[in-house]
């Protein structure tokens, strides 16, 4: 069937409105439809494809039970984004929303992205020279690739610079002092 | 210095060009999203500064710029060669842009993600865009932590990102197979094997030009190599489905569709003005013609690069202005008069 408005492009959408009882049918194409005025539902048409809209309401507004009704109220400390905020914008606030929200997320999680387990690379240079003492957050298992003392070295100084600029002077004291470990076990070696 | 778009050497009938992209944030900042004003120029600033070195990678030369200091029509046309998301466009806070002089990679700094690292490539090269990929994510991460999880892999803003934050994608030419029926079919049957198929110009369900990506519909669960594996396997079954029905079509309708050709490249080479759309339909024809060997250029010129010049914000930007519709519809057939090259 072809659009009624401008009867060149295919109908795909079709609109009933019921005013007073009275019914009337409208058969359209997606650009008809999005000049016309069609009250709430505009809003599908506008600009880009809403699809945060579309992936909200997949990841569950609506089945609101009691226990979900508490369950929204939670709050991710780092950044404050409740469990509602990230249902109505399927978007999270920080890092640590991942880790405050896992329990109510896994399953939705799963219907976007299936199995839910990371299979891919893992960073090459992570918390590796970070010292525990600093940052006990338990993400420190994760397993470190071998790398050269050369490299090890490069990355230290980078992180250094880095700790320098940010003013934590703490973690810059403990990269220096690797530094200078590393360094001197070259010595040592030579 | 030629753009990534412009190349010629390689060239492989049917398919465009390739894409990978990485998303990754640090772990001592807030997503974009939730930093302030202050917040966000300070990340930007800190990752601008120690990325001044990324020549040093690759032997590339690169431009550092924020995005609030480009002028509209040139953010406009960063979004038509797709440098950049339009929903970037929109952000108020400092936004980093870190973009190679051919433009084939270009890092997004606190657009939604803290980093966002695209390679772009023509034709079918997703492992090497990948391994490419790789080593800046290193280089990277050598200087920054990064916000990891062992079970959800990379975080991001948004959960569809989550995992390996990477997306693969092929620009395929189908202008016969999407004219088939059972296209649309199709379209859904590739949802089963874990890609999307989109359009890539034109609302709805019209798309102008036949040109499509095909892309890894899931982030989390497949490693990285799998999901190459998987946007190539694909690219190059549609690109080997369009092949065979094309086939067919020049052993039964070869004088129609030379016809086909040649009238498109009149058209484009004489008009006085044309829309976009009609422009994007010509150069299909021209697309396929020089794909099929019934048309060849004097000198070698991939039609994509004319599809992105006679986009809107680009004739803008050649004309230093903002044009009417009228305008544009004759800069845009100017544009063609000049850059299509002769027949040989």
């Amino acid at each position: 069937m072809l659009c009624e408005k401008c009867k060149i492009r295919e109908a795909n959408i079709k609109y009933t409105e019921v005013i007073n009882g009275v019914r009337n049918e409208h058969n359209l194409c997606a650009q008809c439809a999005k000049e016309m005025d069609l009250g709430y539902y505009s809003a599908i048409f506008d600009g880009e494809f809403p699809l945060g809209k579309l992936l909200s309401s997949l990841l569950g507004v609506g089945e609101t039970s009691q226990k979900e009704d508490k369950l929204q109220q939670i709050m991710c400390p780092a950044c404050k984004t409740s469990y509602q905020d990230f249902v109505e914008n399927s978007r999270f606030g920080c890092p640590d929303c991942y880790s405050i929200f896992d329990l109510l997320i896994g399953d939705k999680i799963k219907k976007l992205q299936g199995n839910g387990v990371h299979n891919g690379k893992k960073p090459r240079y992570q918390k590796i020279l970070a010292a525990p003492s600093v940052t006990g957050s338990g993400q420190e298992e994760i397993q470190e690739p071998k790398l050269s003392r050369e490299e090890k070295l490069q990355v230290l100084k980078a992180r250094l610079q880095e700790a320098v600029l940010k003013e934590e002077y703490e973690l810059a004291a403990q990269y220096r002092d690797q530094i200078r470990d590393l360094e001197q076990m070259e010595e040592q070696d030579a | 210095m030629n753009k990534w778009f412009e190349q010629t050497e390689g060239r492989q009938p049917n398919i465009v060009s390739s894409r990978v992209r990485l998303t990754r944030n640090l772990d001592q900042y807030r997503f974009p999203n939730s930093l302030n004003a202050t917040e966000s120029e300070g990340l930007v600033k800190r990752l601008e500064y120690s990325l001044k070195d990324l020549k040093e990678l690759d032997g590339k030369d690169y431009e550092y710029v924020y995005l609030e200091e480009l002028d509209e029509l040139s953010r406009r046309a960063l979004k038509e060669r797709r440098i950049i998301k339009g929903s970037i466009l929109e952000k108020k806070d400092t936004v980093g842009l870190i973009v190679s002089r051919d433009e084939s990679v270009s890092i997004v700094l606190n657009g939604d993600d803290h980093i966002r690292m695209q390679f772009l490539s023509p034709f079918l090269q997703l492992d090497e865009l990948w391994r490419r990929a790789d080593q800046l994510d290193d280089h990277i991460n050598a200087r920054f932590s990064y916000a990891f999880d062992e079970k959800y892999g990379y975080l991001t803003a948004f959960p569809t990102n989550v995992g390996t934050g990477m997306r693969a994608s092929v620009t395929l030419h189908l202008p016969t197979l999407s004219r088939g029926k059972k296209f649309q079919n199709l379209v859904g049957d590739m949802s089963r094997f874990g890609v999307t198929l989109r359009g890539v110009y034109g609302e709805g369900d019209e798309n102008h030009g036949a040109l499509y990506e095909v892309a890894n519909q899931r982030t989390l669960g497949l490693s990285e190599r799998e999901i190459i594996d998987l946007v190539t396997q694909s690219a190059e079954q549609l690109s080997e489905q369009e092949r065979q029905v094309r086939e067919a079509a020049l052993k039964n309708h070869r004088l129609e569709r030379e016809d086909e050709a040649y009238k498109s490249y009149g058209v484009m080479k004489y008009a006085r003005r044309i829309a976009s759309r009609d422009a994007m339909i010509f150069l299909s024809q021209i697309m396929s013609g020089v794909d099929d060997g019934l048309l060849a250029f004097k000198e070698p010129c991939p039609v994509y690069r004319l599809m992105l010049g006679i986009q809107t914000a680009n004739l803008q930007k050649l004309s230093h202005r903002p044009l009417s519709k009228e305008e544009l519809d004759v800069a845009r057939a100017a544009y063609l008069r000049r850059e299509l090259p002769e027949l040989a």
